[in-house]
């Protein structure tokens, strides 16, 4: 929550969310969120699948309302932004329309923007010049990917939302895909990605925002993040006398976030496993089949919002 | 708008399986039924000979072909893709999506109307006073909005599989119990009196009092009026149900 607390004057800020909330049926996508994007960034919003990065997206283009709070788009509403031109977009669920060629798509997206660059140039900067005249129905997953990228890239926007723009492709045509999005950066604009792979905000992102359940989860440079997701798991069985595990020295162990006793075998995720198993062998015990482990990204998620809520304790 | 409109015309003429449907497809369904009979082969009831009157019911049947088979599965199908959501991504207004998929839809249906006009008078004889044949086209061109206002409808109310078969219930069930495959004359009473409320029944009747020269019947223009005005009603409120309104200003209460 280290940048959670920065505020820059709404004139200032690309996107502000303020207290935004956005509930489906009892559940809460979005849960008081609170952030501000400011001009040049390239932020990507982080979080496992039903984090609630494509509600925040929806919020923020104005797909969705809010049920309470603001969503402020360069001062006024998500519409007038895009009416303005000023926001590019591309969606997880963007269909496409079919039967028609890539560069006849391309053209109508140029068509539609108020500051529009050439079609010719939007194909080559998103990588599909010679997919121009494939119909739009015949394309790979990858492809299809970089012709909605074109489509968000069609004019000369201030802000470009990418909500999950590498999925479908693999790792080389995604590493491709970022220096396109690099680009994009490069040229002064205000770049917002949703992603669920941690190396991807790693690899382009100057901040992070992690999202779990709606709610902002940590905000700052990859280099910190991947810190906090650097969490660890720690699993091993304890012998003792009366079947009975004491649990308090094991709770008591530096850098431990969660513990979990059942029967013999004891788990417990760390965010400094080395100290951790450190501590453990001068409790003076005989752990057996020790385990260290990497958390998957969710997992990590789970660690840092347990160790937050013991920090708020 | 303009773009969209040009793209989604250049889309449906490439399609061919469509444009047979809409286009070729009655004018082939005219000779089948008309190619034997003679001019003077009078349709029971109707006072018109067999070629004029089934001049008027493919013309129409084609124009519902055109209006409503693309158009309703097309939107639903892009509702469900996702790229109705894109389109509302850009500067194109809410309404730009619907409109452009009717003025496609009545681009197509023109030549599907004006072909059967010609078959018929090049094959069959056909003959009607220029007014007759000016006025003939642009009414069932223009009444073809009432079906196109349906199919936007059914676009936005049926999704996924069942889109289908919804639209091939209406298309079917409208062209067979309005009269425009075989004349209403020949059904049993009851049917009749069902048929007679129908609005395509009503529509190729319209056109059928035009060929006579005759003041079209007392009910028909309403029922055309009253069903554009449910399907265009339906369809407007499916269509809002379907894409919230967008915020004017930022949404919500700001915190003071």
């Amino acid at each position: 929550m280290d940048r959670m607390t920065t505020t820059a004057a709404p004139t200032t800020s690309v996107v502000a969310f303020e207290s935004v909330t956005k509930t489906y049926g009892g559940v809460r996508a979005v849960d008081g969120l609170t952030l501000d994007l400011h001009p040049g960034e390239t932020v990507a919003l982080l979080g496992p699948n039903g984090a609630g990065k494509s509600t925040t997206l929806d919020l923020l283009l104005g797909l969705k309302r809010p049920d309470s709070g603001a969503v402020r788009v360069f001062g006024g509403g998500p519409r007038e932004a895009i009416v303005g031109g000023r926001v590019g977009a591309m969606l997880q669920s963007g269909g496409l329309m079919d039967e028609v060629t890539v560069g006849e798509l391309v053209r109508l997206a140029c068509d539609l923007h108020p500051k529009p660059f050439r079609p010719t140039d939007v194909l080559a900067r998103a990588g599909v010049s010679q997919l121009a005249d494939r119909k739009v129905n015949k394309l790979s997953g990858g492809q299809e990917q970089r012709v909605r990228f074109a489509l968000a890239t069609a004019g000369d926007s201030d802000l470009i939302v990418l909500d999950e723009p590498t999925t479908g492709m693999d790792v080389s045509a995604r590493q491709a895909f970022w220096a396109t999005m690099r680009e994009q950066a490069d040229q002064g604009r205000t770049v917002l990605f949703a992603t669920h792979y941690l190396e991807e905000a790693d690899a382009i992102a100057d901040r992070v925002l992690v999202l779990h359940r709606g709610r902002l989860l940590a905000d700052g440079t990859a280099a910190e993040i991947k810190a906090k997701a650097g969490a660890r798991r720690i699993a091993f069985d304890l012998e003792s006398a009366d079947g009975e595990i004491d649990e308090a020295p094991l709770r008591a162990l530096p850098f431990l976030t969660t513990l979990d006793v059942s029967g013999h075998t004891v788990r417990i995720q760390s965010t400094d496993a080395d100290a951790t198993v450190h501590a453990l062998y001068g409790l003076g015990v005989y752990p057996r089949n020790l385990e260290v482990a990497g958390l998957g990204l969710e997992q990590a998620f789970v660690a840092i919002t347990a160790a937050e809520e013991a920090k708020q304790r | 708008m303009n773009s969209l409109i040009k793209l989604e015309i250049t889309r449906a003429l490439r399609n061919r399986k469509f444009l047979f449907f809409s286009v070729i497809y009655p004018s082939a369904l005219f000779l089948l039924i008309a190619g034997s009979a003679d001019s003077t082969t009078e349709v029971d009831g109707t006072g018109l000979s067999l070629p004029t009157f089934y001049m008027v019911s493919m013309a129409s049947f084609g124009a519902l072909t055109a209006v409503l088979m693309g158009n309703s599965e097309r939107i639903a199908k892009e509702r469900e893709s996702g790229w109705v959501r894109q389109l509302r991504l850009t500067t194109l207004p809410g309404r730009g999506y619907v409109l452009a998929k009717t003025a496609s839809a009545a681009v197509i249906s023109l030549p599907s109307i004006v072909i059967v006009f010609i078959v018929a008078a090049a094959v069959k004889d056909v003959r009607l006073d220029a007014w007759q044949w000016a006025v003939l086209t642009l009414v069932i061109w223009a009444g073809s909005l009432v079906f196109a206002a349906l199919g936007v409808a059914i676009g936005y109310l049926a999704s996924g599989d069942a889109v289908r078969p919804i639209t091939m219930i209406v298309y079917f069930g409208l062209s067979m119990l309005g009269g425009l495959w075989l004349p209403t004359t020949t059904f049993p009473d009851w049917l009749q009196s069902i048929a007679n409320w129908l609005p395509t029944h009503a529509y190729a009747a319209l056109g059928q009092s035009i060929e006579l020269g005759d003041a079209p019947h007392a009910q028909d223009i309403p029922i055309l009026a009253v069903s554009f005005v449910l399907f265009a009603g339906g369809a407007a409120w499916l269509y809002r149900k379907d894409t919230p309104p967008v915020p004017e200003g930022p949404g919500g209460t700001p915190k003071a």
